[in-house]
């Protein structure tokens, strides 16, 4: 049986590492992913959010941050995020 | 796992916190306690919207499946 | 954990300690209800008396996404309400502010 990776391993692969999370919504973070549980919550260092609006893309710093899973849509490990 | 989202939580009850909300409301204040759904009582809480206040409680309940994230300050 | 001299230790035990109280709910599309708590459960229904609801309608205005738009307020009273919890997203008892 050919070895297969599961999705959740792969994000378990990506602790301590830069993670880009796209969430359902017009928003989006980057940071350095500390931790996450079987809901795919997430807790994530030295954050930036992005929030695009009509106006333009707005930028938000924010220290520790848990992200609620049930907001999430896809993740981008070792991703800078939508400015790399 | 130390850096697991219950592991985050327990560190955060009794400081200031902000809840934001999918809808982009944020709310500011000291997190008092919270359960396994992500109900969330805070205390001293700030509403925001695009960052101006729009309201103050003493004490709110903030029902779990509205919270979006939540970052220590 | 300093349960803060009011003996709050779950998110609940908040609502437990509103009860008979005149509480402020603010609900999802815009919508806020004060009235006295009776009941609720772990869901978040809830059953208020005296409820007023208080409901903001914002007609924006073209070419403006800052809400300059005109925002009626219409508000009506109820004896006695069932609140279904899934629209609830903040309860809190505006006594204490």
């Amino acid at each position: 049986m050919a070895t297969q990776i599961l999705p959740l391993e792969l994000i378990d692969r990506c602790i301590g590492s830069h993670i880009w999370v796209i969430m359902k919504s017009d928003r989006e973070f980057t940071g350095t992913l500390l931790g996450f549980d079987d809901f795919v919550n997430m807790v994530l260092e030295d954050v930036t959010e992005y929030e695009t609006t009509p106006q333009g893309r707005k930028k938000t710093q924010l220290a520790q941050t848990l992200l609620n899973g049930n907001n999430i849509c896809m993740l981008i490990p070792g991703s800078a995020g939508p400015d790399s | 796992m130390s850096g697991s989202p219950t592991d985050f939580l327990k560190g955060v009850v009794g400081k200031r916190v902000i809840v934001r909300l999918t809808s982009g409301v944020d709310y500011r204040g000291i997190l008092s306690c919270l359960d396994g759904y992500m109900n969330i009582a805070l205390e001293q809480t700030e509403e925001h919207v695009n960052g101006i206040v729009t309201n103050r409680y003493g004490d709110a309940f903030i029902r779990g499946n509205n919270g979006g994230y939540r970052s220590r300050r | 954990m300093d349960p803060s001299s009011t003996g709050i230790q779950e998110p609940f035990d908040l609502i437990r300690l509103s009860l008979s109280e005149r509480v402020f709910v603010k609900l999802r599309g815009d919508r806020e209800l004060t009235g006295i708590l009776h009941a609720y459960d772990g869901h978040m229904n809830l059953i208020l008396s005296d409820a007023e609801e208080t409901i903001m309608i914002v007609d924006p205005v073209d070419g403006n996404f800052e809400g300059q738009g005109t925002v009626k307020v219409a508000k009506r009273k109820m004896e006695m309400l069932f609140v279904r919890g899934d629209g609830v997203i903040l309860v809190s008892p505006p006594s204490r502010t």
